[in-house]
């Protein structure tokens, strides 16, 4: 089968849910992705997409309560002890109200080394405000 | 797909059909007011509504807008769709029941039913007659007050049949700025309808609309009590903006994943089916955001606009 030129990774939040329990856990956030590879954890925060290079991934977010606002603030690779890669846009919080505006996908870099999984932390911001945003550092890209 | 908006029209029916006029009696409410709606609660809501376009120029968002019309002093619209009728019947079934039992009195010597009777008319309130234009969830019903108790005296208050919204045009419609129409609904709480309509965000501006909103009022003719429609209008404005789309990653076109290399080390927690390696390859290090002169061999980022952009249409 030939290759899916993109795959896309759909974040569907309980807006009020994550917002009432502070938490993205406990089904608040369900990932799916549409690989054409056998991705593991769809449905659950732990989702780790099977990606191959080239292919453009293409992240979003969708609101179970359609009249609730949820974006994605941003998405940001993770090193191996967890630390987040300084690699991506230092100038990304400063527009939270344009959030919007943003599209997030990129293409899986060639030197991607296959077999591990590459965790990055997925910030989603439900409204504004002290506690409207929220964070998992659960998903993975694996390249196959 | 963005966050569908809502538009609340919220109506003061009994000031409204008294000065027959919507304007001050109308309090309109929207969920945009993150990003930028002015006027919440008064009657001069302005809906911001943000477009986005695509490089090529086509629309990248779609927004929905939904009304949805309130009534101050009414019974909620929450309560099952047969409350009116079925408080109707209860009544009706007191009053057999207490005239039943004058009726078995009236035989007695020296007994005045005078009291009993006019309880009964209490009891019994006031049918609405049905007529052509009020059959439907208005036929059947008797004069109720907003606890649900019903009214016989003619000068009592009363709670009023909720606002319907019977039409959506000017401007923003005749501009094709916005599509609204009357769709079905399985949610009684609007009725079974509702008002909505999609959004082209790709000319910027104020536009103004009107909203047709039909009112009841309880009317006395030839010794009937009927519910009466009057048609009022109230305007408001959408402000729409279009702004383009952006990669998130690197704050214009499409690029590399930013994955550092280094972040590529085996991990304790697997996927059963991933491969461990034991050895990584030693990839050179990419350049950050920061650094100078990219070195031979380095992955490059694309961190600004000018770079080489791949297609950025997506697929969503």
């Amino acid at each position: 089968m030939a290759q899916k030129p993109q795959i896309n990774i759909i974040a569907v939040v309980d807006v009020i849910g994550a917002l009432s329990g502070r938490t993205l856990q406990n089904g608040n956030l369900c990932l799916v992705d549409n690989g054409d590879h056998s991705s593991t954890g769809q449905g659950t925060t732990d989702l780790c997409t099977f990606v191959r290079p080239g292919q453009v991934v293409q992240w979003s977010a969708l609101a179970v309560d359609l009249q609730t606002p949820v974006d994605i603030k941003s998405i940001t690779f993770l090193g191996p002890d967890g630390t987040p890669s300084p690699l991506g846009r230092r100038d990304a919080n400063g527009e939270s109200e344009k959030l919007d505006l943003e599209h997030w996908a990129g293409m899986v870099p060639p030197f991607l080394p296959p077999g591990v999984p590459h965790r990055y932390r997925l910030e989603l911001q439900m409204y504004e405000g002290e506690h409207s945003v929220l964070h998992v550092d659960t998903p993975a890209l694996l390249r196959v | 797909m963005a966050q569908q908006l809502a538009i609340i029209v919220l109506v003061d029916i009994g000031n409204a059909l008294e000065t027959n006029t919507l304007e001050g009696n109308t309090y309109l409410f929207d969920n945009m007011k993150l990003h930028g709606s002015e006027g919440q609660g008064t009657g001069d809501l302005v809906t911001a509504i943000h477009g986005a376009y695509w490089r090529d120029g086509s629309q990248a968002t779609e927004q929905v807008l939904n009304w949805l019309p309130y009534s101050l002093g009414s019974i909620p619209p929450t309560v099952p769709r047969s409350y009116q009728s079925d408080r109707a019947r209860q009544s009706d079934e007191q009053a057999l029941a207490e005239l039943e039992a004058v009726t078995a009195k009236a035989g007695a010597p020296g007994a005045d039913p005078t009291p009993e009777l006019d309880h009964i008319r209490q009891v019994a309130g006031r049918r609405v007659k049905t007529t052509r234009r009020t059959r439907g969830r208005l036929s059947g019903q008797k004069v109720l007050d907003v606890t649900g108790q019903v009214v016989t005296e003619a000068t009592a208050a009363y709670s009023y049949p909720g606002p319907v919204i019977t039409d959506i045009y000017g401007q923003a419609v005749d501009e094709k700025i916005m599509y609204p129409a009357e769709y079905g609904s399985p949610d009684l709480v609007t009725d079974g309808w509702y008002w909505s309509a999609t959004v082209d965000s790709s000319r910027p501006g104020t536009y103004a609309y009107t909203m047709r909103i039909q009112l009841h009022k309880l009317v006395q003719r030839g010794g009937e009590t009927l519910w009466e429609p009057v048609n009022l209008t109230c305007e408001s404005k959408l402000l729409i903006t279009s702004e383009p789309k952006r990669n998130g990653f690197t704050g214009a076109g499409l690029g590399w994943l930013p994955i550092a290399p280094q972040a590529a080390q085996p991990q304790t927690a697997q996927p059963q089916t991933a491969q461990p390696q034991t050895a990584q390859p030693q990839t050179p290090q990419p350049q950050t955001p920061q650094s100078a002169a990219p070195q031979p061999g380095a992955p490059q980022f694309p961190q600004s606009a000018g770079q080489p952009q791949a297609p950025a249409t997506p697929h969503s």
